[in-house]
């Protein structure tokens, strides 16, 4: 049993250990970049999207958001809905949210942000904006007259570098004017500056609900409660569970709340890294098939002779196949060695991105996909060049 | 042990037909040792590549050891080579990347036969062409006799019921050709081995038994070594 490929191994092994080693190394290396190529970009995509992602959980939605019930514009009793939310077993914990638009001047310069209202100590439970102050501090569940400003919003003194419509590069402790949507202007008192790498934190002011409430006369309302759910990943059970314990509001996850713009970054990606899979599966199909065909074409006469003393096609074929196996897993050993050196260094030294720091992260998935997919063309590589020249007939190849 | 009639064999189609083989009728018995002579062109390789099936007669037919030839696929071929023929080249024909041993023992593997088996029978049969010294060297680490005595052991490690030479002794030397000669001489005499061997070389005709002269894709003569031929 198996005779065939025993003497294809045999004759393999015997070829590559006594043939060109300079040729196979080279082949080799080749393989194993392609390897690494096949691993790298998808692995550096995934990291965005796993930045993207945590960021989304991290400084704008929590793990569910839930919103007014169809036809009103706000959620009343928040404390009440609150309390039952943070019963539900699985919620960590649930913060409300005041959104609306306000204009901001400072020293004639004015312009129109989102204005939130939150509980600060509710949001450390459910958000992590608290520990992206860069200057100042955060607000305090009693603060009036303090507000938080992005630094997007609070812009430079020099506006040229300021692609959006700013402050001019307003400080902590300088006093802006807030013109509310009911036309109630006062005065506030910049108490941070918020860095957080996401554009809708960095590009609003935020001020206590209790300061909102006093300027819109309205007592316990939100237009958004955030909630942190213990585990990431189980949010549509979660938000099942919420509606089996009696919430009627609307209830979204994270990944509803950011599908557009998720699909739209992940869309572009996955064009590029389809290209540069493509690009690369069809590196490595003609460095192998080159490698083969040249030494088939190389050894035509030798190869008619093992078939003129018996050697049947196949294991000839067989035996180019076994060779352009081991081309293949000789790369894709190497190739994950220097994969792991490489992700070893981003891992301790992350690419910087507008975003915030992305360390590639590797997928099992992507590794089996890359590794059957060098495996295919390796065997095509392998079977394709020793079929051409093993279908000639014997006395031509003999005669050369 | 070979019988064939009307062997004809012809090359390329209308105006540039080339009959090479016209119409041969050959029968060579167990144990002969004959030797096909002629002129370059004269239809002796084409001859011997249709006995080793190499190649298919355009008509005719053809029986080796009890078996038509002509009806075999190209896998039966395959086979039959392998279980029934031994084969030596002019130019050696050993795979550079494998030993002497190695060489030899690859058509034994590819019978199904145990590593062991294959290492002893080998060795018998390097010990009988005298290379029992020559184990593990490498076809480039030979001398052309040597390298062609290996190339005689492989082709008769299957014990072939047919021993065919293409001009084995075309790149040696008077010396190494003698050898040879003498060789293929002793393995016929001593194992009872048919052996069918090409050669333009007047001077070996003295180790055959029979001796087949080739003209045109025809027989000229046939008859033993002695007589006067051509």
């Amino acid at each position: 049993m198996f005779e065939e490929e025993q003497v294809a191994f045999f004759l393999a092994s015997r070829l590559i250990t006594r043939g060109n080693k300079g040729t196979i190394l080279l082949t080799v290396m080749i393989i194993a970049m392609v390897f690494v190529n096949l691993i790298f970009l998808p692995s550096i995509i995934t990291g965005i999207v796993v930045l993207f992602n945590q960021q989304s959980i991290d400084y704008s939605y929590g793990n569910l958001v839930i919103e007014p019930k169809e036809n009103q514009l706000v959620i009343t009793n928040v404390g009440e809905l609150l309390q039952k939310i943070n019963r539900v077993p699985g919620i960590v914990a649930s913060t409300p949210r005041y959104t609306s638009a306000a204009t901001i001047v400072y020293k004639g310069k004015s312009t129109t942000p989102l204005l939130i209202a939150i509980n600060p100590d509710d949001e450390k439970q459910v958000l992590k904006i608290h520990t992206k102050i860069i200057s100042g501090n955060y607000l305090n569940d009693d603060d009036t007259g303090q507000i938080l400003i992005g630094t997007t919003l609070a812009g430079n003194k020099d506006q040229k570098v300021d692609v959006t419509p700013t402050l001019g590069g307003v400080d902590v402790g300088k006093t802006v004017e807030v013109t509310f949507s009911n036309g109630v202007t006062r005065p506030y008192r910049i108490k941070g500056i918020i860095a957080s790498s996401q554009f809708s934190v960095d590009a609003s002011a935020f001020i206590t609900r209790t300061d909102l409430e006093s300027v819109l006369g309205t007592t316990d309302t939100a237009n958004q409660i955030m909630v942190r759910t213990q585990k990431t990943g189980n949010e549509n059970a979660m938000r099942i569970t919420l509606m089996q314990y009696g919430i009627q509001e609307k209830i979204w996850t994270w990944q509803d709340k950011s599908a557009d713009f998720l699909k739209s970054i992940v869309g572009s990606f996955d064009i590029i890294n389809v290209i540069s899979t493509i690009v690369s599966l069809v590196i490595a199909v003609v460095v192998i098939f080159i490698v083969i065909f040249i030494n088939t074409v190389y050894r035509r006469k030798q190869i008619g002779i093992l078939q003129a003393i018996g050697i049947d096609r196949a294991i000839i074929i067989k035996s180019y196949i076994f060779q352009a196996l081991f081309i293949f897993a000789s790369g894709t050993a190497a190739g994950c060695t220097l994969l792991f050196i490489l992700l070893q260094y981003l891992t301790s030294s992350p690419l910087v991105f507008p975003g915030g720091p992305v360390a590639p992260v590797l997928e099992p998935m992507l590794l089996v996909r890359a590794i059957a997919s060098l495996f295919v063309v390796s065997l095509i590589a392998g079977f394709l060049p020793s079929w051409l020249t093993t279908r000639e007939d014997i006395l031509s190849a003999i005669r050369g | 042990m070979i019988r064939g009639s009307s062997l004809t064999r012809i090359y390329g189609r209308g105006s540039v037909e080339v009959r090479a083989l016209d119409g041969v009728d050959i029968s060579i018995q167990k144990g002969e040792f004959v030797g096909i002579t002629g002129a370059s062109g004269s239809g002796k390789s084409t001859l011997l590549h249709l006995l080793g099936l190499l190649d298919r007669p355009t008509s005719g037919s053809l029986v080796i050891d009890g078996v038509e030839v002509a009806s075999l696929n190209e896998r039966q071929r395959t086979l039959f080579r392998l279980n029934r023929l031994g084969y030596v080249f002019q130019d050696y024909a050993l795979v550079p990347e494998l030993t002497a041993e190695e060489n030899i023992y690859l058509p034994s593997k590819v019978r199904g036969m145990s590593a062991k088996e294959c290492t002893l029978t080998c060795r018998d049969m390097l010990s009988l062409v005298g290379l029992r010294d020559r184990v593990s060297f490498l076809p480039g680490e030979l001398s052309g006799g040597e390298q062609q005595r290996v190339a005689i052991a492989r082709a008769l490690i299957n014990r072939p019921a047919i021993l065919l030479a293409d001009e084995p002794c075309a790149n040696l030397d008077t010396r190494n050709s003698t050898l040879i000669l003498e060789l293929i001489r002793k393995l016929n005499k001593e194992l009872n081995q048919t052996v069918v061997m090409v050669s333009h070389e007047e001077w070996h005709r003295k180790y055959f038994d029979r001796v087949i002269v080739m003209q045109d894709g025809k027989i000229i003569a046939d008859g033993d070594s002695t007589q006067k031929t051509g």
